[in-house]
């Protein structure tokens, strides 16, 4: 199995994606403290600015007498507004610049209330400074006034006022507005009457702070009121509910991101444990056919070992084969030889010419005998040639019938027939050797006065031989190795033979670029077919590895 | 080899981040809003906090910053020759001349418990103690300086080099001058007068004629104003309610226009920060001009001013009487 690229690109691919994305979330991960901080102010700034409005009015109606608390609601909304300018960065940038936007319109609208807050105070301060004063005077000046004769008038008028003020203090509408302007009037009517009481100074501070009170008593409301419909909270809210919103983008982001974040992981755990998974199928792999490779090396070894083996057994068998087939020639020239040595002078001259020629053909059998030797030596060595030369192949096979029936005294019926072309090129030693020996053998194996057919056919690109005999054939077994040196047929130890001729032929045919098959049938006969090429061009060493 | 331990490497850190990523849901846990003490019904003042916070290694460097002429550009002026220590740290004339400095429009005030002020300078036009340093920094007829020329100023004393080295972690820089500054500032707080002692509770601090000036300053009004921890310093209000206090006196500034020359509203014209009365018998004279010489005179002219009414002897003494029982201790010593 290969290694897959794609598998490890992708492996790469959500490795990196997988630690670029934690980076990005690392940097724009949550941080839930700011967020807390943060969502905690948004909701102070409602919170507190009830707080303010709640201290204006209490100020307004004199429940509070001090403007600290006021000042520290205020300075507390600057602060939280100031501190709601760092978004949080998780919401991200548009967020941001929207938050910002409605910070902005709520900062404006904290900037209106501080002013009217501010404007409301000096107001305040003026009106309850009148009123804490205005009756104290008033009372002052009753008592003073009550001291005289004739002050029981301005007493009156001047506590007339005091109701009238009273009543416009709790409600302030046109009906206890008119009553004041009422007494305020009856009043100043009553100034020439209080000079002369020498409490005419007195009067004209009470009218004063009378009108003080009556003028700045709707501006301060007015005031209050403007205050509490600063649209501070409202916007507050809907500052909330932005943040809320994108608060909630944020989060859903960041479940998406975590979604992809694991996808990308079980993706990179899947594609990594498939890498390694097929890492170690692929070592499984190659470890088998590393073994295959070195059993079928082991095996070639062994392959190799035998036929060495069997290539020596070989060389034994054909030593002693070839001393054994030198031997019995051998033995008759060496017998024959004493025999004329001792016994010539008592010997016919028939007798001794008959040994003479035994040992002849002994020594014909021995230089035969060494002929096939060398040739199938030298085939073996790889030293072979054909040497073709032009012939005329009737002639040349007509010539060798001839002679084998001579040397045979015309035992067999050779049936010989020739057709085609007759010119050919071929190497006639080999060739003699081939057709010679098939030609022998058939007369060798087969009963005396059968017929032996020798066929030659010459096409334009080959020679066919076929050399068929009607003797005692070859058993099915032994065919495998007929052609093999000093190997005889099972049913041929009776037929004094060598064992070489088959292999003399086979090599010789070889080395002719030629092939030879042999047909046979056990106890009817036996044919050979010699198919070698018409012209042999290039000489060639045997095919043979030895 | 390595590239296999690699392939593992990264699976196990897979594996260890679904674990990482495939659990866990933020709970907010939401903390209850801090609740805030409602004054109701508590007196108009209250006293100054006991202790306060403040960094006292910068307030120390700080302390010898306001010094420091080398604050200034021209390394002439420093925050003392306005603002006198032995004088409640204010200035004694009725408007400052710091060397060849144009003479100070208004009087200047003192520098004590300033951390307590809502807006800063008669008109109001600095929200923070912050942007008030820095303004008169750079003013032309202050300090004419700025942080950055005080720092190269201080970089040439090595004492300074050493002693900002010693307090701030990157040494003289002209940010850490401010700090400095600030946190001076911010220490310059008077704690413990006799009428906060009374205020919490010790109904011996003060004298039955303070307490008497004390139900006048109420019931008169005056408390309408100058209330809080400051007793003023949250308020502005318009100088002369009852009777035209710039008529009477017969001429005209600029400066007269208060908080007019901040907001530009018509309703602003002649309308003051009301000051805080803390320690206000040490800061002598009174006044956005410096008008009044003493107390008595100032006590005098807001009743005529605001309550149109001429305090008669006894009403005045007492007055005066609570009000020099606001004068507190700084660093445990009485002012």
């Amino acid at each position: 199995m290969n290694p897959s690229p794609a598998l490890r690109v992708a492996l790469a691919i959500f490795a990196f994606g997988f630690l670029g994305l934690l980076g990005y979330s690392a940097l724009h991960s949550f941080d839930y403290a700011q967020e807390e901080a943060y969502s905690r102010d948004l909701r102070r700034v409602p919170a507190v600015t009830a707080q303010l409005n709640e201290r204006v009015l209490k100020s307004r109606s004199a429940l509070m007498t001090q403007y600290d608390p006021l000042v520290s609601a205020v300075r507390d909304l600057r602060a939280l507004l100031t501190r709601l300018q760092l978004v949080p960065k998780f919401l991200g940038d548009a967020a941001a610049l929207d938050l910002r936007a409605k910070l902005q319109q709520s900062e404006v609208a904290l900037h209106k209330k501080d002013e009217l807050v501010e404007s409301f105070k000096t107001h305040n301060s003026v009106l309850q400074n009148s009123l804490h004063y205005f009756p104290i005077l008033a009372n002052s000046v009753i008592d003073r006034a009550r001291a005289a004769p004739t002050g029981a008038t301005v007493a009156s008028r001047i506590q007339a006022l005091i109701s009238a003020i009273m009543l416009f203090d709790t409600s302030a509408d046109t009906e206890s507005t008119a009553r004041v302007r009422a007494a305020q009037s009856d009043l100043s009517n009553a100034l020439s009457a209080a000079r002369e009481l020498e409490l005419g100074h007195e009067l004209e501070l009470i009218l004063a702070h009378s009108r003080i009170i009556l003028e700045r008593k709707p501006i301060t409301d007015a005031l209050v009121q403007e205050v509490l419909s600063v649209p501070l909270p409202r916007l507050a809210l809907s500052l909330e509910e932005a943040y809320s919103r994108h608060y909630r983008a944020a989060t859903s982001r960041a479940l998406l991101l975590r979604q992809i974040l694991v996808g990308l992981a079980l993706g990179t755990v899947v594609l990594g444990l498939t890498d390694v998974i097929l890492r170690m199928r692929r070592a499984a792999l190659a470890l088998q056919t590393a073994t295959g490779e070195l059993r079928q090396a082991n095996a070639l070894l062994a392959r190799e070992r035998e036929k060495e083996r069997e290539l020596g057994e070989l060389k034994t068998r054909f030593v002693s084969m070839t001393s054994h087939e030198f031997r019995t020639p051998l033995s008759v020239i060496v017998s024959s030889t004493d025999l004329l040595e001792n016994y010539s002078e008592r010997w016919t001259p028939e007798r001794r010419k008959d040994h003479l020629e035994r040992i002849r053909a002994a020594a014909g059998t021995m230089d035969h005998l060494l002929d096939d030797i060398l040739l199938i030596g030298r085939a073996e060595a790889g030293v072979l040639r054909a040497s073709p030369t032009e012939l005329n192949l009737d002639e040349f096979c007509g010539n060798l019938v001839e002679s084998l029936e001579h040397s045979s005294a015309r035992s067999h019926d050779i049936r010989y027939a020739f057709s085609g072309n007759p010119t050919v090129s071929l190497d006639e030693r080999l060739l003699s050797e081939v057709v010679g020996n098939l030609l022998s053998n058939a007369l060798k194996y087969s009963p005396q006065g059968s017929q032996v057919d020798f066929d030659v056919l010459v096409s334009d690109e080959q020679c066919r031989f076929t050399v068929g005999d009607r003797g005692i054939g070859i058993p099915e077994a032994d065919t495998p190795r007929l052609f093999e040196s000093f190997f005889r047929a099972s049913n041929a130890n009776q037929i004094k033979g060598s064992g070489l001729g088959l292999a003399v032929v086979k090599k010789a045919v070889e080395v002719q670029n030629g092939t030879v098959e042999v047909e046979t049938r056990l106890g009817q006969g036996t044919k050979f077919v010699v198919l070698v090429p018409r012209e042999l061009s290039i000489s060639r060493s045997s095919s043979s590895e030895l | 080899m390595i590239s296999s331990v690699c392939s593992l490497l990264v699976v196990w850190f897979a594996l260890g981040s679904i674990g990482l990523f495939g659990c866990g849901s933020h709970q907010n846990s939401r903390a209850d809003e801090a609740h805030e003490t409602d004054p109701l019904g508590a007196q108009p003042i209250e006293p100054l906090p006991l202790t306060s916070d403040f960094d006292v290694a910068r307030a120390a460097l700080g302390e010898e910053l306001f010094r420091e002429p080398g604050l200034s550009g021209d390394g002439k002026v420093a925050c003392t020759d306005c603002h006198h220590e032995s004088h409640g740290w204010a200035d004694d004339s009725a408007h400052s001349r710091a060397l060849d400095r144009p003479e100070s429009p208004v009087n200047v005030p003192t520098m004590y418990n300033v951390r307590y002020l809502y807006k800063l300078a008669w008109n109001g036009k600095y929200e923070t103690l912050e942007s008030h340093v820095d303004a008169l920094m750079v003013n032309p007829k202050v300090m004419a300086s700025s942080w950055e020329i005080a720092t190269k100023h201080l970089a040439e004393i090595p004492r300074y080099r050493q002693r900002f080295a010693k307090v701030f972690r990157d040494g003289l820089t002209p940010n850490n001058v401010r700090e400095a500054i600030l946190d001076y500032e911010r220490s310059l707080v008077t704690p413990n007068a006799p009428f906060d002692r009374y205020l919490r509770g010790d109904a011996q601090a003060v004298s039955a004629e303070v307490k008497e000036g004390y139900a006048m300053f109420k019931s008169y009004g005056c408390s309408s104003c100058h209330q809080g921890v400051a007793i003023g310093g949250n308020v502005f209000e318009r100088f002369g309610v009852l009777r035209d206090f710039f008529a009477d006196r017969g001429h005209f500034d600029s400066a007269d226009l208060g908080r007019f020359n901040v907001t530009q509203r018509e309703q602003d014209r002649f309308v003051f920060r009301v000051p805080s009365l803390r320690n206000v018998a040490l800061t002598a004279p009174y006044f956005h001009d410096g008008s009044a010489a003493t107390l008595e005179d100032a006590v005098k002219a807001m009743a005529n001013y605001q309550l149109g009414r001429d305090l008669d002897e006894r009403d005045r003494a007492a007055l005066v009487a609570f009000l020099r029982s606001l004068t507190g201790e700084y660093r445990g010593q009485t002012l």
